[in-house]
Formats: structure tokens, sequence, C-alpha cells
């Protein structure tokens, strides 16, 4: 039998508490009938002394005495007989007994039974004395023979159940391996399992045991399952959105070798040529800070976010991105309070920050208006950020986030993570994003709301 | 020859046009799978470069309609999905080559001439007719063994007229292969081309259909 360790064990503990379990009710039935058979054995054999003793009695009576005769010796008449012994004393005179008797009387005891030893064996005396008071009669009979009839009584009892005990264990270790068949069965088909194989089990005829098991195993497989498709579709869309400015860049690189004596074709591919570059390392840049919060998330939320001055930080953002805006004669302008503590790490929330302004900024045209605004309300603190580009369809509106989703018809070149990256920090930081039609400016509004500290 | 491009990225679009064309494709650009649809059905292109992740339609969702009206542009599917999957159903959905991006443009422009030979029965690179002999990677042309210098539009026309070799091509058709969007064509431009042509290889190897158009000789290459 091929040996299966996981169930071993198990089977093993099984068995061996069946087996003692069952020994002990043995030897417990075993000691009853020790016990019983001893107490109706003592019962008998001392009601057949008495019976002899009583015999001896009336028979001496009716025999009469011959004074002078000898004292009678009994013939020895079975192979028991050794163990068996009698006195009849007449007015103090030992007037008959077994050969193997001896001479005094058997016991000090003149009625009734008692145990002595004689010849440094033990035996069992029964005494009584005639009616006449003159006759003093002892029966005697070896204790040892009780033990031997005691004894192969026993055997009688035990010796079967010791010789089917292997029979039984074999029958046990049987039936054990056989109850937990499910259980094999399960670990042959889990073992059989691809590492990458996570559609639920499926077996037939479960044990309600094992089901809490399986169902729990399946939810697990699922969970991971879940887990893997979003990394999968992450590195499937990572590697798309990868693709195409590589391939925009090999394209207008080749396209500037062939251009021959075409100075401007050529320029121009160029110019492409690094803005692509520019492009996929913006795309890069994001897509390791979105790897970086994976991490970020999981660790803020142990620490406890701390406090940080929301104005400050979007007046360093601003002034950062300003330079860029004015290139394209956009309009930045700010508007916050002197402190607003909100909850977050600073480095993460000045990740936000950037992303809300540069998009803004990227998805307007040359001479638009972006507008910012920080403000402390009694329950809650504000960063609004509206722009008057042309702003987005509410369809649009709400696929926004989707990693790698772009509004379609754009001129200029986003990766589509930005939003993704928003989201994920203002989850992490309790804040709420939402998306609007700007009333002021005509174009985006977008409100992030965190809880006031408290 | 007279190539449709789909392509929805700006840099990535704006590039392969200029590539296309400097191998000497004549190129126009769409940038939404609507458009493609439209052109694709209306106008008359060698064939077809189509990006999948287009804007308002699809590209897979294209070639499925352009099929299914028994359109047979040959169509070469340019995408960043690389996976085998994707590849199975671009292909089993009537592209006639599936590319994964980046690509040379030196080979983009060899696999949309290979597609054009055989979607016109061309098993062999070179076209024949006659004595011309016309090399389309090489844009060289023979005849009766000998170089003969031809212009660009005059190459095309030429190209244009042996892929069909054996049918007639009307003004209209040689003017939608020959020119790409933006150019002003004369009304006379192909009788001009045509009569270069006629002057630089042999007078009869260009036969007229009167009222109707032009048309080469099919001979099989040797």
């Amino acid at each position: 039998m091929r040996p299966l360790p996981r169930l071993k064990s198990l089977q093993a503990r099984l068995l061996a508490l069946l087996l003692s379990l069952m020994t002990v009710v043995w030897l417990g039935a075993a000691a009853y009938t020790w016990l019983d058979a001893r107490h109706e054995l003592d019962e008998l054999l001392d009601g057949h002394l008495a019976q002899a003793a009583a015999l001896l009695v009336v028979q001496q009576a009716n025999a009469g005495h011959d004074d002078d005769d000898p004292v009678a010796d009994a013939p020895t008449l079975h192979k028991y007989a050794p163990k068996v012994a009698f006195q009849v004393f007449h007015e103090g005179q030992l007037i008959m007994r077994s050969a193997n008797a001896a001479l005094a009387p058997m016991s000090s005891q003149t009625s009734g039974f008692s145990t002595v030893t004689l010849n440094h064996e033990p035996w069992r005396v029964f005494a009584t004395r005639g009616g006449e008071r003159d006759v003093q009669v002892f029966v005697a009979e070896q204790s040892e023979t009780r033990d031997d009839i005691l004894m192969a009584v026993l055997n009688g009892v035990l010796m079967p159940l010791l010789l089917t005990l292997p029979v039984l264990a074999l029958l046990l270790w049987w039936a054990v391996r056989h109850g937990l068949s499910p259980l094999r069965h399960l670990s042959q088909v889990l073992g059989q399992r691809q590492p990458k194989a996570l559609q639920p089990v499926v077996l037939n005829d479960l044990p309600s045991e094992i089901e809490p098991l399986v169902q729990a195993l399946n939810a697990l497989f699922e969970r991971i399952d879940a887990m893997m498709a979003l990394e999968r579709r992450f590195t499937a869309d990572a590697a798309h959105e990868l693709r195409t400015p590589i391939a925009a860049i090999r394209a207008q690189a080749q396209v500037a070798l062939g251009a021959g004596l075409d100075t401007a074709q050529r320029d121009h591919a160029l110019q492409f040529t690094l803005a692509g570059c520019d492009r996929a390392t913006r795309l890069v840049e994001q897509l390791l800070t979105l790897a970086r919060l994976e991490a970020a998330t999981s660790h803020s939320a142990s620490t406890g976010a701390s406090a940080t001055d929301l104005s400050a930080l979007t007046r360093r953002v601003a002034a950062d991105l300003a330079p860029a805006a004015l290139l394209r004669q956009q309009v930045l302008s700010l508007d916050a309070p002197s402190a607003c503590p909100v909850n977050g790490d600073e480095t993460l929330l000045s990740v936000l920050v950037r992303n809300l302004i540069d998009n803004a900024l990227r998805y307007s045209p040359v001479g638009a208006t972006v507008q910012i605004n920080v403000s402390g309300e009694p329950e809650q603190t504000l960063l609004q950020v509206q722009d008057s580009g042309p702003g987005l369809t509410p369809a649009e509106r709400a696929r926004l986030g989707e990693r790698f989703y772009r509004v379609l018809g754009t001129e200029r070149s986003g990766s589509g993570l930005g939003w993704s990256i928003i989201q994920r920090i203002a989850g992490v930081s309790g804040a709420q994003v939402a998306v609007a039609r700007s009333e002021a400016l005509g174009g985006l509004n977008v409100t992030v709301r965190w809880p006031l500290i408290h | 020859m007279r190539i449709l491009l789909a392509e929805d990225d700006m840099m990535l679009g704006d590039g392969l046009r200029a590539g296309l064309r400097q191998l000497g494709f004549q190129v126009d650009w769409v940038r939404d799978g609507l458009a493609a649809e439209r052109e694709l059905m209306t106008g008359d292109y060698t064939a077809a470069v189509l990006d999948l992740g287009l804007p308002m339609k699809d590209g897979l969702d294209v070639l499925q309609a352009l099929r299914a009206r028994k359109n047979t542009t040959p169509l070469l599917v340019l995408t960043a999905r690389d996976a085998v999957p994707d590849r199975i159903r671009g292909l089993d959905l009537g592209a006639d080559d599936y590319v994964v991006k980046p690509v040379d443009l030196h080979e983009l422009g060899a696999r949309l001439r290979s597609l054009v030979r055989r979607s016109h029965g061309q098993a062999h690179a070179a076209l024949q007719s006659g004595g011309v002999l016309l090399d389309p990677a090489a844009r060289q042309v023979s005849l009766n063994g000998e170089t003969v210098a031809l212009s660009t539009r005059e190459f095309d026309l030429l190209h244009a007229l042996m892929l069909s070799a054996g049918r007639v091509m009307s003004r209209e058709q040689l003017e939608q292969q020959l020119y790409s969007w933006g150019y002003e064509v004369d009304s006379n431009a192909i009788e001009v081309h045509i009569h270069h042509l006629r002057r630089k290889l042999n007078a009869d190897v260009i036969q007229t259909v009167r009222g109707v158009g032009y048309t080469m000789p099919r001979t099989h290459p040797p």
C-alpha cells in the first residue's frame, strides 16, 4: 500500500485510539468475568466441602464405633484425591482420615470455613461437629485447585479475544482507511493540480465534515484567481500602453533616418522622437508611482496617517507646475487660507495634488484658466481644481479612474494612469473625489474632500 | 499604392504616415474606427493598416463589419495586443496580417507589398507584363533587362496597372490609387503619366480601351 503522508497520522491516531479503547473495554470485561467466576466457584466448591463434611458426619453417626479400631485410612480413588483431605475425630480421637491428612486437626476453628496453611500450601478447610457434639469433621481442599479452575475459565474467555485482536485491528484499519477515503481523494485531487489551476475543486459525495474545508479552499482559490487576474490585466495593460509610445519613437526615428535631405521632415521627426521619449518616461514614472502606492496602502494604514498642511503643500506644487503653464499661456491661480491641516502622508498628498493640477493643465488648451481653491469648512476640508478646458461628458466622467482609460480625441498625450493614482491616494488618506462640470469656468471641476481632523 | 492608416495615437500615426510615404506609399490617415470603416467602404485603397484600440469603433469590429459586407481590401492589423488569442481572433475575423507594435517601418512596407501582391494573385515579388519587369520593393523598373528611370507617379501608375494586369482600370480608379487626400488632381494627369510611360517603355505596353480605361496584358513571370 502506498504511504499517504498527509493522511497517515490521522489514520494512525484513529486506529490507535480505537484499538486502545477496545482493549480497555475487553480488559474490564475480563476482570469482571474473573471476579464473578471466582465468586461462583468459591460458593460451588464451598458447598461441596460442606456437603462432603455432612456426609462424613452422617456416616460416622450411622456406623457406630468400635473404639479398638485403628485409625481408618480412606483409599485414594481419584487423581485429584491428594488435593482433597478429611479428618474425622470422635471424642477427641482421630478415627478416620484421608491418606494425605495429618494427625493433628487441620484447623483451629471447630466449625465453618477457614483458610489455613498446611505443608506450606494454602488449604480451604470446612469444620463441623456431629449432632451429638462428640464428632468433629474437617474437610479440606487445596486452594491451588480453585486457582487452576479459575485460570482455565479465564483462559477460555480471554484466549479467543486475544486471537481475534489482530483480525479486529486489521478490520479496524480497513474501516478507518475506508472512512477517510474522501480526505485521501481530496488530497490526490489537490496533489495533481497544476500550480496555476485555480478553478474550484468539485468532488461528488463530499462528507459534511470536509465540505467546509473544500468550500474554504474554493473561496481561497477564487480570491487568488481574482488577484492574479488583476495582476495579469495590469501587466497586459501596462505592456500595451508602453508599446504604443515605443512604436511611435521607433517610427519617428526611422522617419528621421530616412528623411535624407528633407531637413524639415527630419527635424519634425526628431522632435516627435524626443516627445515620445518624454511620454514614455512619464508613463513609466506613473506606473512606478502606482506600484509604490500598492505598498504604501498597507503601510500608511498600519502606521496611521499624520497631519499635513494642505495649503502649503498645494502652494508648493502649484509653484512647481506654474512655469510649464506659463509656456502655454495658461493662467494658474490659487486661493488658499494660511493653514489647512488634513490627514495623510505629505509625499502621497503632493503626488495627488500634482496629478490633479497637471491633469487640468494638460487637458486644457493654450490660454486656458485653471483655478485652485483650498478651503476649510466646519466638517470637512476641500481641495477644488477647476479649468476652462473642454470638460467631460457624464459617460466619460464615469469611466475616469479605470486604469489606462483615456478620454478619446484629446490631442495631449496622457497615460490614463493619473486618475488611478489620484483615486488611490484619496482612498488611502480617507478623502473622497468628485468630478463635475465647472459652473464658473465651463471645464472640469474636481473636488477632493477630507473629513476634519478631530 | 494607396494605403489607409487607422491609428488614434498622434505621434505614432504621424510617424507611420511619414515613414510609409518615404517608402513610396500614398497614405491617408484616419484616427477613429468609424472613419476607417467609412473610408474603406467608399474609397479605393490598395491596403489598410488598422490599429485595434480605436476610438468610436474597435478595430476588430471594423474588420468584422468590412468582411461582412464583402470588402476584400487587404488588412494589416498593427496593434499592441500581443496575446496569442488576440492574434488568432484578429486573423480569424479576416485580417490578412497581424503585426505587434513596435514594428520596423521597412518590415511594415514589405508586409504591405506582400499583402497587395497576394491579393492580386501574384506569388512573385516582381511583376512582369510583356518585356516590363517591376520590382515593388526596390522601386525599380526594367524593359527587356535594361533599367528605366521613372518618376514616383509614373512608377505608382505602372505598379497599379501591373498589379491588375489583364483587367481594365478606369481613370478614376487609377486616380484613387495614386493620390492620397489633399492632392488636387489635374483632370488629365493620368493621361499625361500614361503618355510618359509609353514614351519611356514601349508604345504598346499599355493599351487603351476607349471610353473604359487602360490595361496591361497578364503574363506570368519566368
